[in-house]
């Protein structure tokens, strides 16, 4: 095709091989359900179910508050699970901040998103060192 | 920091309470908020230089003063420990409570799939670690105590069939999100066989013509779906004061019912048809022809011939036309016009 329409979402361009780049920022959007799994599982995308679109909306505000919440330690995305009632929010954080920071604030969140959505939200938390690196592009 | 900044506003008398809370922390933290308040609001504030060798010998002691992190569960976790402790509820995969050298995702070229620390692929699936054999037993144990034995007495499908002839169909909604509500969950289906209705013949007739669709000739199955009212219950009853109701209004007879024409029959009567007329009018007939004795019509309609003829017409009308019927049909003619066969 021509050179003016290459689709560019969700995807990291190739570089001098200096750049890492996570599993998750190295697959673009095709390959989700080939190599890549979703990243926010509720039952409002299946047929005859609604609320989609308020879970969606949903998802956006967690990921951003989060992100803002927990500045510069995200290591990778947020997975997002609903079960029946409960917001399980799966979180992999670097070792910027000392644990009684990480309690704090994983406590805040999670009351402030509980009185929020008026549903119990819970924060199933990882740390890990560095950034997982997938590969360098 | 906040705590650090929030002491520049605070009171002077709050500053030693404040600085006790924190002793917890880095002790850095300590001796950078001592150091900012120290400076009354209203001087010119830290030099440069002093502000760069507090900030290097601050990264410094948080560095020295880090908590390395410690020895992973799976470590510590005893051979034969109890698995439904490690995970009691559905949980995401944790890498440091699951003991085994998982490994998850697409390799790189000439590598190995991606390891389970900090892997996002393991977090995303859902996993049944709360869920092995021991914890099901268990769960299963715990639930017996409030489940009760089902009767004896219902020990076949014939049973049930004939204790509880009307099956009531509901469906419940579980769906994640915080609402329980579901429209679809108000539809209710009554299920009944016209065998066990108390119905007489003109009764069955009626009732079936009453609910057209909904009544299944195969299997003798009436079904009556209901979904107009918005509560599950109104539905319910709605369902039961329809059976009541065709009940009862099928057991009466109207004035306008005798004027039922041919064309309303659900199948087909030789008694009075044009089939019986013609028959007998043609017997009649050959019978005068021969000059032989005189028979009634009685006698005719008695006679096997005439019988014979009866029911094959019966079944071609009632059945459609298959070999069987038509074979017989061409038998009973033959006799009845005394024809020789026909071969």
């Amino acid at each position: 095709m021509g050179v003016i329409l290459q689709n560019r979402a969700a995807r990291v361009r190739v570089g001098k091989g200096d750049k890492p780049v996570t599993y998750e920022q190295a697959h673009p959007p095709h390959y989700i359900a080939h190599r890549k799994g979703w990243l926010s599982l509720h039952t409002s995308n299946l047929d005859g179910e609604g609320g989609a679109a308020e879970r969606t909306v949903e998802d956006v505000f967690i990921r951003k508050f989060i992100y803002g919440t927990f500045h510069g330690c995200l290591a990778n995305e947020i997975v997002l699970k609903r079960r029946a009632n409960v917001l399980v929010v799966c979180a992999v954080f670097l070792q910027r901040l000392p644990p009684y920071k990480f309690y704090f604030l994983v406590g805040y969140t999670e009351t402030l998103l509980s009185f929020l959505y008026k549903c119990p939200v819970r924060l199933e938390v990882q740390t890990v060192p560095e950034k997982v690196i997938y590969k360098y592009l | 920091m906040a705590a650090a900044s929030g002491c520049l506003f605070c009171a002077r008398p709050m500053l030693p309470r404040l600085c006790a809370g924190l002793a917890a922390g880095p002790r850095s933290l300590l001796r950078v908020s001592a150091y900012s308040t120290a400076l009354v609001v209203g001087s010119a504030g830290p030099s440069p230089g002093q502000v760069a060798a507090s900030r290097r010998s601050r990264t410094s002691q948080i560095a020295r003063n880090r908590r390395l992190p410690g020895a992973p569960r799976t470590e510590k976790m005893a051979v034969d420990q109890y698995w439904g402790n490690v995970y009691p509820t559905a949980a995401a995969f944790n890498p440091s409570s699951v003991p085994l050298p998982i490994r998850m995702g697409y390799p790189v070229k000439r590598g190995v799939p991606p390891p389970k620390e900090g892997n996002l692929e393991l977090i995303k699936i859902p996993n049944f670690l709360h869920l092995t054999p021991p914890a099901i037993k268990k769960h299963c144990t715990a639930l017996k105590d409030f489940c009760t034995e089902w009767p004896t007495v219902l020990d076949s499908d014939e049973k049930c069939e004939q204790h509880f002839p009307i099956e009531i169909e509901t469906v419940d909604y579980v769906s994640a999100g915080p609402s329980v509500r579901n429209p679809k969950a108000r539809v209710v289906t009554l299920r009944v066989k016209l065998s066990k209705l108390n119905l007489d013949d003109h009764a069955k007739k009626k009732l079936i013509k009453l609910v057209g669709e909904r009544y299944c000739k195969d299997t003798d199955i009436l079904t009556i779906t209901t979904d107009r009212c918005p509560l599950r219950r109104q539905n319910y009853d709605y369902g039961v004061y329809l059976l009541t109701v065709l009940y009862h209004e099928s057991w009466k007879t109207e004035m306008w019912e005798n004027e039922k024409t041919e064309a309303d029959m659900e199948e087909y009567i030789w008694d009075n048809s044009p089939s019986q007329k013609n028959a007998l009018d043609t017997l009649v007939r050959i019978r005068a022809a021969e000059k032989t004795t005189e028979v009634t019509k009685e006698e005719l309609l008695a006679s096997e011939i005439v019988e014979n003829y009866k029911t094959t017409v019966v079944a071609l009308k009632n059945e459609g036309e298959t070999e069987n019927n038509i074979l017989q049909y061409k038998e009973s003619v033959t006799k009845l016009l005394n024809l020789q066969a026909l071969q």
